[in-house]
């Protein structure tokens, strides 16, 4: 016990001294413009441990990929950047205590935002305390944006639409080929549970039953029963509201298991994991499974292949087998860029002004373009599906880089 | 409802159920016998999934075989943890005790877990895990069946070891009285290292059954433990027949409110029914009626 | 002796109380919030279950309903973001010990043993509640309206509200264990048996030294969920703040009144502190884990007690009172 005695002793002494060097710095955190060429810090708390840390990981590579790729290019305003990353072990207690290290500890200039919106909400409201701009690429949820702050950016799209171009895809379908009913099942979270029922109306205006609509407890390990009993509903569509690998391959396996084949199958996270997904379900199964996303491994948007080629550089893999949190990630390192360029600096408050100004910037998930309340409005939602090996873009149908669906899907295991 | 989902849900609360009694079971014991609540009975579950995971991935041994392997080794650790930490236990506060060091075990074990496995879930693999046959009706995976199987014989071994040996024997006058017990010349000591090693060497088949039907890491030793503390307090604390019964009735009662209701409510109705039986019977379902205050 | 003894504690209240003055950087102001918020509910978890032996796994329930109690109650109540809100905070500790009374009701008719499972169970059934009740916001929780202070201003008023909370735990525990009652609750300790037959009214006893922990419980609950401004379910209603309450209190000492003190403040600032400079979360489980083992295997009595044995072995004959049963009375005068 002596050294955790020590340990708080030495937290003291650190304190004080920290409290000395925070007297002298400059307090609004923005860097002092008569050292041009110091570095430049930005401030993330991710999850490195817990719940959250597979997205966590991937968060933290796409932030570094970005932070690589600025400085080749002589850095931000000539600044090099430096990434000061936390870790919160997924608790949002932890996140107020990091984002308060970074920022006034630590110093950081800019603050990036924390993986998923339960952990972007509370890491908002720091920043804000600070004047800080919270730009995320992991915080969608409408809940997010009903706090109301102004200084949180989300580049990636608002969760709640991502369903809408499958939706919209089904509900066009020709009369004879277009499904009968569906089954709706999700996870209560704050991800997939709204984006359910915009998908569920517009399916519906088109005259497409629900045969089965449940929303199951996040915390469910054991999912038998609830894929049983949408198994034994036997609609032709199924919409299954998932942030994770575990939950879709537990409800894939319960379905094959019951023999029960739908036509569609979509789940909103998940089959976008790449590798990780197609090694748990097994390439054969995840033929013609279908997941919304805002970007994938073979996107055409500027910029995305150069950061595909760094990634596998890097990190190794195959486009394919990129998530999406990556770019998220680095969508986040574009827009801040180009928000400091424009204001020709790094004061929070010209930036905030500068992103709600209606400028449209451009990130490798888009354009991007915030409304009020910091919602990228401008964002196109996806819907891709496995075909083969491959994952490939099949909606909007509208978008000439999209591929003709696979369907029906092929039987489990063809 | 579909009669359908009705029916699987019943089936699985017998099969998987019997699953969760065994595991429960080695739990119970260890608490009749030494007065130990064993908190590491999640993340020793766990941890007999992962060794049945590396056999089969890395040494191509089929999850039922492995289990020659890996009950011994958890019956060893078993034997290691209570040697070198829960016989240290003494005195008034004995049992609350327990709760922490079994708990820092279980720490220690989950980081260990989380270097070696990494937090991704991963699940067991073999035909039989994705294989059915149709019966009543519905299709029936074979994992469940053979776990159902390998459930029935090890509590039925266990059971005959308890009232059909010389050493059942002794176990069960320590269940009892462990005062008595010793008085009559039983090794109380010797008594409850054994059964402290049987109550974790069960979770090897546990764990291999669990991680084949469900997608684990070392975090879900959490809600197991959960269930496993529910599943003996509702049977009664110390009764072999009680885990069984509750073990059942727990699975089948969330797959069915699962089914009929909604899936949200499943896991609070067996927490309800917990509730409202120990405010009738405090002592649980089977639970001996003895001294209130231990 | 008794002098000594106060000026000891006096000189305590001051440190904590200057903490905020010394230390102004907002990093560690507010691991000193999340610290004396945990040593508050350490203190009050100990009043009962220390006391009574009674050891309750399922304290998360009160700091839940404490927090959605201050959530609602400025949603609902439409209070502004600020000040006024401290106001919910004693009525975040009422609400608690109102759903105190009936837990315990039922909980407390079980053995010991027993009863620690039941508060898990009790505990479960609230998480899942608030995960999937409408009025709790679900799992995306509930935000609170965002309180106009700026910066470094921010946290100092939080930090002596947790201050206040925490003060008052403690002076009531000290009460506690002076009072008739506190004698009750140690006698159900010792031999509850006994206790009854000795006339205690070991229900009565027992069900007010439950709810009466619940209390700051509430409180400190009410105070986290407008220090954050943002509540979710699982992490208000959180197994591990269980765990960690009664963890802190056996670190420092179960039973005594100042090893919750003294676990808390090593347990929650290092706990936070390293989480946030150390990121690999495997490591950081396996070295506390193991540490945690060492404490309970070689200082089952506690750090407080430990200490003060080898103290009064160094200064004294060894013929004082310290040697008797440390278990129950090594800790009177603590």
């Amino acid at each position: 016990m002596k050294k955790l005695g020590n340990l708080w002793r030495t937290v003291g002494v650190t304190s004080v001294a920290a409290s000395t060097m925070l007297m002298m710095a400059n307090a609004s955190g923005a860097a002092p413009k008569s050292h041009a060429l110091a570095p430049i810090k930005i401030g993330i708390s991710l999850s490195l441990s817990g719940d959250f840390s597979a997205d966590g990981i991937a968060f933290d590579q796409g932030y570094k990929l970005w932070a690589a790729d600025v400085n080749a290019h002589g850095g931000l305003l000539g600044h090099q950047v430096q990434l000061d990353v936390v870790s919160d072990a997924s608790s949002p207690t932890q996140v107020v205590t990091n984002y308060q290290k970074l920022i006034t500890n630590d110093h950081v200039a800019l603050t990036f935002g924390p993986f998923s919106s339960l952990l972007s909400l509370p890491a908002a409201k720091i920043a804000a305390r600070y004047g800080y701009a919270m730009i995320e690429g992991a915080g969608g949820a409408p809940s997010v944006f009903q706090a109301g702050l102004n200084n949180l950016f989300d580049v990636s799209l608002p969760v709640k639409d991502s369903l809408v171009p499958f939706a919209k895809w089904i509900a066009a379908l020709p009369k004879g080929k277009r499904p009968a009913n569906a089954a709706y099942v999700t996870t209560n979270d704050a991800f997939t549970e709204p984006q359910i029922p915009v998908a569920q109306s517009i399916m519906k205006a088109a005259g497409i039953k629900t045969a089965y609509y449940s929303v199951f407890p996040s915390e469910t390990t054991d999912y038998t029963p609830i894929a049983d009993a949408v198994a034994a509903a036997k609609a032709q569509v199924v919409v299954l509201g998932s942030v994770d690998v575990p939950t879709v391959s537990s409800f894939m396996q319960a379905f094959e298991q019951a023999h029960y084949n739908p036509k569609v199958f979509i789940a909103t996270g998940g089959p976008d994991q790449g590798t990780t997904f197609a090694k748990a379900v097994g390439i054969k199964n995840a033929n013609g499974v279908m997941v919304p996303n805002g970007w994938y491994g073979g996107a055409t948007t500027p910029g995305a292949q150069a950061m595909v080629a760094e990634y596998v550089k890097k990190y190794g893999g195959t486009a394919a087998t990129i998530s999406a949190d990556v770019a998220e990630a680095y969508s986040v390192g574009q827009i801040t860029a180009q928000a400091v360029k424009a204001t020709g600096g790094f004061n929070n408050a010209k930036i905030i002004k500068y992103l709600h100004s209606g400028v449209v910037l451009s990130s490798v998930q888009g354009p991007v373009k915030f409304d009020k309340l910091g919602e990228n409005n401008e964002g196109t939602a996806f819907t891709f599906q496995w075909q083969g090996s491959n994952f490939v873009q099949v909606n909007p149908v509208s978008s000439k880089a999209s591929k003709p669906v696979l369907f029906p899907k092929p039987v489990w295991g063809k | 409802m579909n009669s359908s989902a009705l029916i699987h849900a019943l089936v699985d609360g017998v099969l998987t159920g019997s699953v969760y009694a065994l595991m429960a079971t080695g739990l119970t014991l260890v608490f009749g016998v030494m007065d130990i609540i064993n908190l590491a009975q999640g993340i020793l579950v766990i941890l007999g999934a992962y060794l049945s995971y590396t056999l089969s991935v890395h040494f191509g041994v089929d999850l039922f075989v492995g289990l020659l392997i890996t009950i011994p080794t958890l019956f060893v650790v078993g034997i290691v943890i209570e040697r070198l930490f829960v016989a240290r236990l003494k005195g008034p506060e004995r049992t609350a005790m327990s709760i922490l060091v079994t708990y820092a075990i279980s720490l220690v074990i989950e980081g260990i877990l989380n270097e070696v496995y990494s937090i991704n879930q991963v699940q067991l693999q073999a035909w039989y895990v994705n294989r059915s046959f149709p019966i009543f009706g519905i299709y029936l995976p074979y994992i469940y069946l053979l776990g159902f199987i390998l459930a029935a014989a090890l509590l039925g071994s266990l059971y005959y070891m308890l009232y059909r040996t010389r050493f059942g024997a002794s176990i069960r006058a320590s269940l009892s009285d462990q005062t008595a017990a010793a008085l009559v010349g039983i090794d109380t000591k010797r008594v409850a290292t054994i059964c402290f090693g049987i109550g974790v060497a069960v979770t090897a088949a546990g764990g291999m059954i669990y991680g084949a039907t469900n997608a684990f890491n070392a975090s879900s030793s959490y809600d197991l433990i959960s269930r496993l503390l529910t599943i003996i307090v509702l049977g009664g604390m110390g009764s072999l027949g009680g885990a069984l019964v509750a073990g059942i009735l727990m699975v089948m009662l969330q797959d069915i409110v699962a089914v009929v209701w909604s899936p949200i409510w499943s896991s609070m109705s067996f927490f309800v029914v917990l509730v409202i039986v120990l405010s009738l019977r405090p002592q649980g379902l089977f639970g001996k009626q003895s001294a209130r205050v231990a | 002796m008794k002098l000594r003894q106060s000026a000891w504690w006096a000189l305590g209240l001051v440190i904590f109380a200057l903490f905020p003055v010394v230390v102004t950087n907002p990093f560690y102001t507010t691991i000193g919030i999340f610290t004396v918020i945990y040593m508050g509910c350490a203190t009050s978890w100990n009043m009962f279950s220390g006391y009574s032996g009674y050891v309750s796994l399922g304290t998360a329930i009160f700091y839940g309903c404490g927090a959605y109690t201050m959530a609602l109650v400025s949603i609902h109540g439409h209070i502004p973001g600020g000040a006024e809100q401290f106001w919910v905070v004693p009525l975040g500790g009422l609400v608690a010990m109102a759903i105190a009374v009936p837990l315990g009701a039922v909980a407390l008719r079980v053995r010991r043993h027993t009863f620690v499972v039941i508060t898990i169970a009790f505990f479960f059934v609230f998480q899942l509640a608030a995960i999937n009740a409408n009025f709790t916001g679900g799992p995306a929780g509930l935000s609170l309206e965002l309180i106009p202070w700026q910066g470094d201003a921010y946290n100092t008023p939080f930090y002596y509200v947790a201050l206040a909370i925490l003060v008052f735990s403690v002076v009531l525990s000290a009460l506690v264990r002076r009072s008739r009652f506190g004698l009750q609750l140690l006698a159900i300790r010792d031999d509850e048996d006994r206790a009854l037959g000795l006339g205690v009214k070991v229900k009565a006893v027992k069900l007010t030294g439950y709810t009466m922990s619940a209390f700051v419980v509430g409180m400190a609950g009410a105070l986290y969920a407008m220090f954050l401004g943002q509540i979710y379910p699982q992490f208000v209603f959180d197994p591990v703040f269980d765990v960690t309450i009664a963890l802190m209190a056996f670190l420092g000492g179960f039973g005594t009144l100042l090893g919750p003190l003294v676990g808390g403040l090593i347990l929650e600032s290092s706990q936070q502190w390293l989480t946030a400079n150390y990121s690999n979360g495997s490591l950081y489980l396996i070295l506390f884990g193991a540490l945690f083992l060492i404490v309970v295997l070689f200082m089952p009595q506690g750090i407080v007690v430990k200490v003060k044995e080898v103290w009064s072995k160094r200064t004294s004959t060894g013929s004082d009172a310290t040697q008797a049963p440390l278990a129950t009375l090594g800790s009177e005068s603590l």
